[in-house]
């Protein structure tokens, strides 16, 4: 009787979150799967079934196809970029807990965090630039030739993933660094005292034992990358006659083709393999550090 | 507490709430007198325009509270786009001809009041170019109020030191002036471009500059037949020599580069000799580089017209609130006022231009052209900002491609995918000419 009720209080105490969850995140969810098959102007009442001739023609869009392309070097550049160095930077951190800099290198790496994205994306616009940039007259001390950072095809997604990079940081390492200070003394120590050296053991005892840290990190990462869009529209711009190459993202296309387009059905199809993709990549990652934790 | 002081506090209560009720009472009153209406404006230059307006009409009006919500254009468009639908829209909202039919489709916009609409076909105030521009169907739904038109600016002290003592007339001019206007280092590059050209940015915008480029080439972007379809028409040699003056200018003489500044601020900052724009660029001029040296020219055959309309949303009285500000735009001394501080052209005929032309020549290019002069516009069609926005792709990926500068075949290639494309998505919308 007494399990009944709590099994009853307990549902009932988790209903309105799941209520508002379903409000705010199912529906959504499902009202775009819904609209993926249909046409849809956004004006017009009417809304005709479509199947699946949205993802067809996505299938044969090159613009879409050069959307889901540079996303996807972004995402994982992000990723390659951001998971390794901020393990590295929160060891740092971590080993130098009693230090009186700790507070400000923690500040430091986790500024970029905090900082509006729109200022900090024009911040790194001026650093990129072409003709008035710092970055080219550092680079032509070194006589390097100055770079289109903004308008080279590959130049441009690279800056991209630098900004991304540097926003994203200072939360994995803040991440890696809770993980660190719930990491027991008692290994390292034991390490210490079998002579392992401060680099072993954080090969052989931190690596492996921040797994699920690494797997958190690498999910948000890869998921936030996925959804670039605010950086590249005030980085790689959209406005008139700037001297920027615009870098086509797959939310940027979504935003485009719905509400500039008014093809709201084709941008949901769009938002639906974006979907997809983002869980396949979530599922291969939890699968590959799970079967690498039970070989361990 | 004393029994006088309690009725003391009690009197001082009732004194209170009666006090709060009247004010209460007369704040519900005004409110009611009140009339809010809000202007959604997609170029934050007219901000002050519209407050100009509003002003001009508090004496008339004076419960009538103006607010202007004026963001860039591609983010203002979205605005409407989900405004409209939401039924949260502003009672006011600008829009240009060739977007507003999706629109009037759906019945979102209202129709003009009689008093508007025979005051929008009566010939005396605007041409039939602009009265069929704010129509849909033979109902007047818009106030036209002003115009992108094109026009060439030109830097004349870079001029003079070039030697050049005019603009180009020709579409070959340009290339010749480019070349000798561009100014370098000491390794070639160049530090000045001769030409600003539209290579970059995304959006419709790249479209509608090549397209007023291959206007003066005798081409035309989207060709319109007897049965009111549609079909792609730059995939000629109208379309080639525009494209290859692009890439002639780019790679061969190497008068301008992508990743140049551009535009009007580089103009403002001497850092380019001359480009096409609209007249917003006067204004903006005078506010931000008055010192320039500068002057306008007709282009080489005609221009661009961009009709801009004021829309109305909402019902009784915020409705003939917002009628009222709409014609309010429309007084002849508001529209110069729009054309000498804003440099927006406005669409009404019999306006004394004379005294702001004499205080800012610039002007005149646009509003004393020859007879001949020629004029296109966007081409009406639902789907106009995919079409030009895919179109821009395929321009900016062919700018960036070497190879194509100098191979007639190779942009042909180019010309004909893109139109390719043009005419499926016309296709898929029903309206592509057989």
């Amino acid at each position: 009787m007494l399990r009944r009720r709590r099994w009853i209080f307990s549902v009932v105490a988790i209903l309105p979150v799941l209520a508002i969850f379903a409000y705010v995140r199912v529906f959504p969810i499902t009202e775009i799967l819904r609209l993926s098959v249909h046409k849809w102007d956004i004006l017009s009442k009417n809304k005709p079934f479509i199947g699946l001739s949205n993802f067809r023609e996505l299938a044969g869009d090159p613009l879409f196809r050069e959307a889901l392309f540079n996303t996807s070097i972004i995402a994982f550049g992000v990723l390659i970029i951001t998971v390794p160095l901020s393990l590295v930077l929160a060891a740092l951190i971590f080993h130098r807990t009693r230090s009186r800099f700790a507070g400000f290198y923690e500040t430091t790496v986790f500024i970029p965090h905090v900082v509006s994205l729109v200022p900090a994306a024009m911040a790194w616009k001026w650093i990129f630039d072409a003709q008035l940039g710092p970055l080219n007259a550092l680079l032509s001390v070194f006589g390097v030739e100055p770079k289109s950072w903004l308008f080279d095809p590959v130049l441009s997604l690279v800056c991209v993933i630098v900004l991304c990079s540097w926003q994203a940081l200072g939360y994995c390492v803040l991440i890696y660094l809770v993980g660190f200070k719930n990491l027991p003394h008692s290994l390292y120590e034991a390490a210490k005292l079998d002579g392992a050296s401060g680099l072993q053991s954080f090969r052989f005892l931190s690596i492996p034992m921040l797994k699920p840290i690494t797997l958190y990190v690498s999910v948000i990462t890869l998921v936030s990358a996925f959804n670039v869009y605010a950086q590249v529209y005030v980085l790689a711009s959209d406005a008139q006659g700037a001297p920027g190459r615009q870098v086509r993202v797959i939310v940027l296309d979504m935003l485009e083709n719905a509400f500039r387009n008014y093809r709201v059905g084709y941008a949901a199809a769009e938002a639906v393999i974006l979907l997809l993709i983002v869980l396949f990549l979530t599922l291969i990652q939890f699968r590959l550090l799970r079967e690498r934790r039970g070989a361990a | 507490m004393t029994e006088p002081h309690r009725t003391r506090a009690r009197s001082k209560m009732v004194a209170l709430v009666a006090g709060g009720s009247v004010a209460a009472f007369v704040a519900a009153a005004t409110s009611v007198a009140a009339q809010d209406i809000r202007v959604w404006s997609g170029y934050p230059e007219l901000e002050p325009f519209y407050a100009h307006v509003a002003e001009g009409m508090k004496a008339d009006h004076p419960d009538l509270n103006v607010t202007v919500e004026a963001i860039n254009l591609r983010d203002h468009e979205r605005r409407v786009a989900l405004g409209l639908t939401s039924g949260e829209a502003a009672e006011i909202i600008e829009m240009a001809s060739a977007l507003a039919p999706r629109y009037l489709e759906n019945d979102l916009y209202n129709i003009a009041p009689d008093e508007v609409a025979a005051f929008v076909t009566d010939d005396a105030n605007f041409g039939a170019f602009f009265e069929d521009g704010a129509s849909f169907g033979g109902t007047v739904y818009g106030m036209p109020l002003f115009r992108g038109q094109s026009a060439l600016y030109y830097n004349t002290d870079m001029f003079a030191a070039a030697g050049l003592d005019g603009p180009p007339t020709t579409m070959a001019d340009y290339d010749t002036y480019a070349e000798a206007l561009t100014q370098r280092d000491a390794s070639g590059k160049p530090t000045v471009s001769g030409w600003s050209l539209r290579l970059s940015g995304g959006g419709a915008g790249i479209t509608e500059k090549f397209n007023i480029n291959m206007f003066q080439h005798g081409g035309e972007f989207l060709e319109r037949t007897e049965d009111g379809k549609w079909r792609a028409a730059f995939a000629n040699e109208a379309g080639r020599e525009t494209l290859k003056q692009y890439l002639h200018n780019l790679y061969t003489t190497k008068t301008v580069a992508a990743d140049m500044p551009a535009d009007a601020e580089a103009f403002e900052r001497g850092q380019t000799a001359m480009f096409i724009r609209e007249s917003w660029v006067i204004g903006d001029i005078a506010a931000k580089a008055p010192d320039l040296n500068y002057a306008t020219a007709t282009l080489p055959v005609g221009s661009i017209v961009s009709q801009v309309n004021l829309y109305v949303t909402g019902e009784d009285e915020a409705e003939a609130a917002a009628w009222d500000f709409v014609m309010a735009t429309q007084e002849p001394d508001n529209l110069l006022w729009l054309l000498e501080n804003v440099g927006w052209l406005p669409n009404r005929l019999g306006l004394d231009y004379a005294p702001i032309i004499e205080k800012t020549p610039a002007f005149e290019a646009y509003v004393q052209y020859p007879d001949d002069y020629g004029f296109f516009t966007n081409p009406n069609v639902g789907p106009v900002e995919e079409i030009m926005a895919r179109f821009a792709a395929q321009l900016e990926r062919a700018f960036a491609d070497p190879s194509l500068a100098g191979d007639d075949a190779a942009i042909d290639a180019v010309l004909a995918e893109a139109a390719a494309e043009i005419d499926g998505i016309l296709e898929r919308e029903g309206l592509l000419a057989e």
